[in-house]
């Protein structure tokens, strides 16, 4: 968001609807289509470089391939064990969407309950802010020790890394409503519901989905430490036995799994974004 | 009590309290009635609790002491017929113009079809009738405003407050959106509260100026304005104009200190 010389202090920081000189003309439609195809053309080239570069650090270093392989190698075993990859990745993929679901339910109510109720916010926000500083991968052992050696426990701990990122963006969003438009509404005797579905939620998807964009590559991370602890499955557990047969090839097949599925997760949010705050880019 | 009059500010004053203790008064013994159908602009230097006497009138926040009477009757929040424009136009981005100008009804629950026929007539009125299914992003600053001075009226409120509603426009917008204000208001007929730190916009628009002073607000002047009507631009260069604008400003500047 700009702050240019014409909007005043007042305006800053939300959510700009252009006031002042600058916006007497209409806004002109940059041919939004024509940028993403080449921003898009331009990530493509980035990764291809970076996989091109790797190969070749390999390929002069010539490390023993115990320490390291290039990307080849890593695509060569992914290409040879399809339906192993595959399977794994399901599983992993299920943990983080499932752990990533609850948090984001969990999240946006304890962010909503955090704005609405002073009482709650009184009692909860200094515990929230208290359990926030643990490291989350360190609950992962009490996890295993509650839900068991199976799905749930990793699904928890990608729920409890979930969950901070969209408490808070969910509290910020439902805060950043206009003064105005509140009065506005109470000026009109908007009913508390009135207000939430019409005015506040609705500021408060931008936010929200910020703080998704955060928390599903977080939940994946959630699942493959999980994974580590006390799995038989997974891309996570898939790490761990390459790690203790020294099968590098198997690990960085992983791992170039693992980037993949939390890219694409990621892209599916943000597109999710745009479907549902069309204005958005219209008002940076 | 007088029923006589569209608002009634009888010896109003409001003190804060702050953490420590100290109390701020920002309003002082403000005494002021407008008539209904009369459109009284309020000058006064930043900081002299304009916006708070606003908030003040429109029940959002209560006197501490003194009342304010709107046609006889103690205000409360919410009031059925007062609507505000501020500012900043603050359209929801998500909505089109005509749905903008309609929320006001939407809160309250009475949305209806002549409501969206009114609302349309609204946007016609100020210019934007083409506009109605348009978003606020592909409107300029003042077409966003004559949007959000339509979702005030769109209530039929008989007591208009304005808070520096074209303080973010450009000089030559502003100029014009002057124009339209005054005929927007002989449209409607309601009573015009219309607060600015700019005395020729003040002068130029109302029947009467009223001056406040800062630290604490109380009203220093009441500058009746007696120029013919419809005031177009060439008024605002008229000897009887720039009487009137130095009158209000000698007030000004008394209360700043400035001699």
């Amino acid at each position: 968001m700009v702050a240019s010389p014409d909007v005043t202090q007042k305006d800053r920081g939300r959510p700009a609807v252009a006031a002042g000189p600058a916006a007497e003309r209409p806004v002109r439609r940059r041919g939004p289509r024509r940028d993403s195809v080449t921003a898009a053309v331009k990530a493509v080239v980035g990764v291809l470089g970076l996989f091109a570069v790797w190969e070749l650090v390999v390929a002069l270093a010539d490390p023993p391939e115990y320490l390291l392989v290039g990307p080849i190698s890593a695509f060569v075993e992914l290409a040879e064990r399809p339906g192993y990859f595959a399977e794994n990745t399901f599983i992993t993929l299920q943990e983080a969407l499932a752990g990533f679901a609850l948090g984001t339910a969990l999240g946006v109510l304890c962010g909503a309950a955090l704005h609405y109720s002073t009482t709650i916010r009184s009692f909860l926000y200094p515990a929230l802010i208290a359990i926030d500083t643990i490291p989350k991968v360190a609950l992962a052992p009490l996890f295993i020790v509650w839900f068991g050696f199976g799905f749930e426990s990793k699904a928890f701990v990608a729920m409890a890394i979930a969950f901070f990122p969209l408490v808070i963006n969910t509290y910020d969003g439902l805060g950043s409503v206009p003064h105005e438009l509140q009065e506005l509404a109470r000026i009109n005797k908007a009913s508390a519901w009135k207000r939430m579905a019409k005015i506040e939620f609705i500021y408060a998807i931008p936010s929200i989905l910020s703080g998704a964009k955060i928390s599903i590559s977080l939940a994946v991370g959630g699942a493959v430490v999980g994974e580590f602890i006390a799995g038989s499955k997974g891309l996570g557990y898939v790490i761990m036995l390459a790690n203790s047969q020294v099968d590098l090839p198997s690990m960085f097949a992983a791992f170039i799994v693992l980037a993949a599925i939390a890219l694409a997760l990621f892209f599916l949010v943000d597109l999710a974004g745009r479907k549902l705050v069309p204005w958005k880019q219209h008002t940076r | 009590m007088n029923n006589e009059y569209a608002i009634s500010v009888n010896n109003v004053g409001k003190t804060y309290r702050s953490r420590d203790g100290a109390d701020n008064t920002v309003l002082s013994g403000l005494d002021f009635h407008v008539r209904p159908g009369q459109f009284v602009s309020i000058v006064g230097q930043s900081g002299s609790g304009k916006t708070t006497l606003l908030k003040t009138i429109s029940g959002l926040q209560d006197p501490t002491e003194g009342e304010i009477l709107v046609k006889g009757r103690p205000i409360r929040e919410g009031l059925e017929d007062i609507a505000m424009v501020f500012q900043s136009p603050v359209l929801l981005p998500w909505r089109n113009n005509l749905d903008n100008v309609l929320l006001p009804l939407e809160f309250r629950g009475t949305r209806t079809e002549e409501a969206t026929r009114y609302a349309r007539e609204l946007l016609e009125m100020v210019g934007l009738g083409d506009r109605a299914t348009r978003y606020s992003y592909e409107l300029s600053g003042g077409m966003q405003q004559r949007v959000a001075i339509c979702r005030a009226l769109v209530t039929h409120p008989e007591l208009l407050l304005m808070d520096e509603p074209f303080g973010a426009l450009d000089a030559m917008t502003r100029d014009s959106m002057n124009i339209e204000i005054q005929r927007i208001w002989r449209n409607t007929g309601c009573s015009v509260l219309f607060v600015t730190h700019s005395i020729p916009e003040a002068v130029w628009l109302a029947d009467r100026v009223v001056v406040v002073g800062d630290r604490p607000g109380r009203i220093v002047a009441d500058v009746e304005i007696d120029l013919p009507r419809p005031r177009g631009k060439e008024h605002r260069f008229s000897p009887a104009f720039s009487e009137h604008a130095t009158e209000v400003e000698s007030y000004i500047g008394v209360t700043a200190g400035i001699s």
